[in-house]
């Protein structure tokens, strides 16, 4: 295996990682820190207008996910 | 004002609740695993299985979960992850996308080839998908 994908794969662990650490960290009691669930809810609530900007976007990522990984 | 408790459960529909959905979530998953990637199968699928979600999550018939109306500075912590994330995807995707510079969908490719990796995954993303329809 060459170095460069040993480190891109090592790149996307620690990513993952952090992900669960910074859960953790925002699961603690009297944390400051939002949960991911939180964020995104914050996320969801952006409107413009009567527009629900930030339901579309987040619902479009996810399922443009969706798409990339199981049919693309 | 705040709605009874009553009207909010009888508002909620029957069908929303774990015992009906993770089962319903499980076939949907069987269902997908099946179509390999790059097929018009799996293209159809995805985009009805996430099309009804869309179409779920912005009718706003179903009950929300509350979501916090301003952010602590501590949210910045998130930030660590995601630009983690970013810059090794965009640092394998400049490299070419190739065997010595894999992009996340790459690497993923021969774990997706395995039936119950990819129904699994396909229940991950469902679940995820009804976990943000609810926000």
């Amino acid at each position: 295996m060459s170095v460069t994908r040993t480190l891109a794969i090592t790149g996307f662990l620690v990513a993952f990682l952090l992900v669960a650490v910074v859960e953790v960290l925002a699961r603690r009691e009297r944390s400051k820190i939002p949960t991911l669930g939180e964020l995104v809810g914050f996320v969801m609530r952006y409107e413009v207008g009567q527009l629900p900007v930030g339901r579309i976007a987040v619902f479009g990522f996810w399922w443009w996910v969706g798409w990339h990984f199981f049919a693309r | 004002m705040e709605q009874p408790s009553e009207i909010a459960v009888r508002d909620t529909p029957t069908w929303d609740r774990p015992i009906v959905l993770i089962p319903s979530f499980v076939l949907l998953s069987a269902i997908g695993g099946l179509f390999p990637s790059f097929s018009l199968p799996a293209n159809l699928y995805v985009l009805a299985v996430g099309g009804t979600m869309l179409w779920l999550g912005l009718s706003g018939r179903l009950p929300r979960r509350p979501a916090p109306r301003r952010l602590d500075r501590a949210a910045a912590w998130w930030l660590l992850p995601a630009l983690t994330l970013a810059a090794v995807e965009l640092a394998t995707f400049i490299g070419g996308s190739t065997y010595h510079s894999p992009t996340l969908s790459l690497l993923s490719d021969p774990v997706l080839e395995s039936y119950l990796a990819r129904a699994a995954l396909y229940f991950g993303w469902l679940t995820a998908f009804w976990g943000l329809v609810r926000r």
